[in-house]
């Protein structure tokens, strides 16, 4: 049994449409997870199904040896950083970070000392005096992540949390939250909807669809085998094609060429995916590539590095990103080479 | 140019409030001061009287049991109904408006009919056994109570409503991850941003009660004058202007100081400055 663990938990807002199904998730100790998924697929209510916001309407939610699923909000001892800080105005940064410890009814002298710890742990001392609207949005940012950790909780639910601030100020904080998250060796489960900053800062990733979780795997794993269609879109993929199991590595397309990949499908009908990045392409009149489909350049676009090329072959619209220069001109005859490792089947 | 048209354009409400608030204003608390030479005696005398000061009193005490008993019952209320569904919520405040939309002399014969010897209370009281004779609840200081929280209760509870639909409902949620129950996280958080709804309805409803005229004569009869049905009987009834103007005054000074009095508590609790709400 795992440290933390979601099991079969569903979710409906109005009773009819289920929101979470069948839900499962189990975590280590001292891991930090990563929830992946686009808007609306369920990642916050996941969050406040395991903060104890909202109670599930099936299933069962366990840290260590404790049955939490009917344990309320304020008994959990979970830190949570809303979307929002959701910091209250009323009180300035110190009264803000010292607010879980008041009532736990701690000492003064160790609430003081505690709270000025972690101020300057978050680079907040300056501001301590200061009432949250008198903040940027990084200062606020890290004013909930101390009000959070403060009360030294047993999982830490972070929202989002990045998604306000700007790219430059983003990358410093994931950085920094994953520094205090290893140093405090604090189980933590942390939404997101942005793969880079997600795979950046994550032991695993969890990839939600519509309410379920397609594939949950390391950072590597998700990015170099995606398991289903949806996580493969989710992370980059964009080339999808029909294919027809021939042997266990060979595979041939809905015009019948052969193309051999190192991965195997159990089904006989599959599908094929590559992304733009890993195809190759080589001219018209060097002889023809193994593991290739003859194609037409029809459009091009400067992305800056590489070109992007939307290749016609007779499988389909493929697109390709290249780094040759001077490149291909729009009406050239190309062959479009997959390379058998970069070729997933899902 | 440009600096002497936003004058022109007050003007005539200037002039309007001038010729037909001040100067009647001034026209009646004038002679309180001066007849021949400037002087309080007026008011002096007036407090010194006995039976003047007994409603002064009761006036002030009505008030400020009107307005606690309002925070008591509005704030729970109102909180209540600022969490409910967008739907609830139109069919709560209207079902709140809803007395406000009679007319204050129908709703004051409603409690007479409710408080009266033969009325709904003392018959139900009887026939459960609790008492044997019938309670005298009408023309007391309680009726003008009831009668007065009945009247201004809706007010305060709108008030809230309006300031409690703007607090962000994941701050509540914060404090109770943080480990505060519901009620500890109502008092800690939602209570305080509050405040600022709570003042301004306070004032509303203390300064209500403080004037209000029909239900004080209707429900308080001539035993339990309040300021304003004072000041009615000695203006209409006795003739006595002079009085009637005193009486005036100390009720807009009350009201002056009260809320000056208000403002300085809800500055003195809600320290954040400029609102963000
Ligand atoms: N309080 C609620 N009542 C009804 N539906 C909700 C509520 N909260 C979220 N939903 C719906 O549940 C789905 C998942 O929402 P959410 O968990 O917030 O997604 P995410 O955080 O991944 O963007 C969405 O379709 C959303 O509209
Ligand atoms: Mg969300």
């Amino acid at each position: 049994m795992s440290f933390v663990d979601l099991k079969n938990i569903r979710v409906s807002y109005d009773g009819k449409n289920n929101i979470l199904k069948e839900l499962n998730l189990s975590m280590e100790k001292g891991e930090l997870i990563s929830l992946l998924g686009p808007s609306g697929c369920g990642k916050t209510t996941t969050l406040r199904v395991i903060a104890g916001l909202i109670e599930p309407n099936d299933g069962t939610f366990t840290v260590g040896d404790s049955n939490l699923t009917k344990v309320p909000v304020h008994k959990r001892n979970f830190g949570m950083v809303f979307q929002s800080y959701a910091l209250f105005p009323h009180l300035t940064v110190r009264e803000n970070v010292g607010f879980g410890l008041k009532l736990r009814k701690e000492k003064k002298e160790v609430i003081e000392k505690k709270v000025q710890a972690i101020l300057e742990a978050t680079d907040l001392s300056h501001y301590a005096e200061r009432y949250p609207k008198q903040l940027s949005g990084g200062q606020r940012q890290r004013v909930a992540l101390a009000r959070a950790l403060v009360i030294e909780p047993q999982l830490l639910l972070l929202d989002e949390p990045l998604s306000n601030l700007d790219a430059k100020l983003r990358i410093s904080m994931r950085i920094e939250i994953k520094r205090i998250q290893r140093k405090l060796g604090i189980t933590t489960v942390f939404v997101t909807h942005d793969q880079e900053e997600c795979f950046s800062i994550s032991d695993k990733v969890a990839v939600m669809n519509n309410g379920v979780i397609e594939q949950y795997d390391s950072p590597e794993e998700i990015y170099k085998n995606p398991k289903t269609e949806f996580v493969a879109r989710f992370i980059g993929f964009e080339n999808f094609f029909a294919l027809t199991k021939q042997d266990t590595h060979t595979y041939t397309t809905s015009d019948g060429t052969l193309i051999e990949t190192v991965h195997s499908a159990g089904r006989q009908q599959t599908t094929g995916t590559i992304r733009p990045d890993d195809i190759l392409l080589s001219a018209h009149d060097q002889e023809i590539p193994s593991n290739s489909l003859a194609g037409t350049i029809r459009v091009r676009t400067f992305l800056g590095k590489s070109y992007q090329y939307e290749v016609e072959t007779s499988i389909g619209k493929l697109l390709v990103n290249d780094v040759q220069v001077p490149g291909y001109q729009v009406g050239d005859k190309v062959f479009v080479v997959i390379p058998k490792e970069k070729l997933i089947l899902v | 140019m440009s600096k002497k048209i936003p004058y022109l354009i007050l003007a005539p409400g200037l002039i309007l409030l001038v010729f037909f608030l001040l100067i009647p204003l001034v026209s009646v608390i004038w002679p309180t001061f001066y007849n021949g030479t400037l002087s309080f005696d007026s008011y002096i005398s007036f407090f010194k009287d006995t039976y003047n000061f007994g409603i002064f009193i009761r006036t002030i005490r009505v008030s400020i049991i009107v307005t606690v008993m309002c925070i008591i019952l509005g704030v729970p209320t109102a909180y209540f109904i600022a969490g409910t569904s967008a739907k609830w919520r139109g069919l709560l405040m209207a079902l709140t408006l809803f007395p406000m939309l009679t007319n204050s002399v129908i709703r004051s014969f409603a409690w007479i009919n409710l408080l009266g010897q033969n009325g709904v209370v003392n018959k139900l009281l009887a026939s459960i056994g609790i008492i044997s004779k019938p309670l005298t609840l009408l023309y007391t200081e309680f009726s003008i109570i009831i009668g007065s929280i009945y009247l201004f209760l809706p007010i305060l509870i709108i008030t809230l409503v309006g300031v409690m639909e703007n607090i962000n409902p994941e701050i509540m949620e914060a404090a109770e991850t943080l480990g505060a129950s519901r009620i500890k996280a109502f008092i800690k958080v939602v209570l305080p941003l509050s405040i600022p709804g709570i003042i301004v309805g306070s004032i509303l409803v203390f300064t209500g009660t403080l004037t209000a005229y029909t239900t004080p004569q209707l429900l308080g009869g001539n035993r339990n004058m309040m300021l304003s049905t004072f000041l009615y009987q000695n203006a209409m009834t006795l003739g006595n202007w002079e009085d009637a103007s005193v009486i005036a005054l100390i009720m807009i000074v009350t009201t002056l100081i009260v809320m000056k009095g208000f403002n300085l508590i809800a500055n003195r609790i809600d320290k954040r400055g400029e609102q963000d709400a």
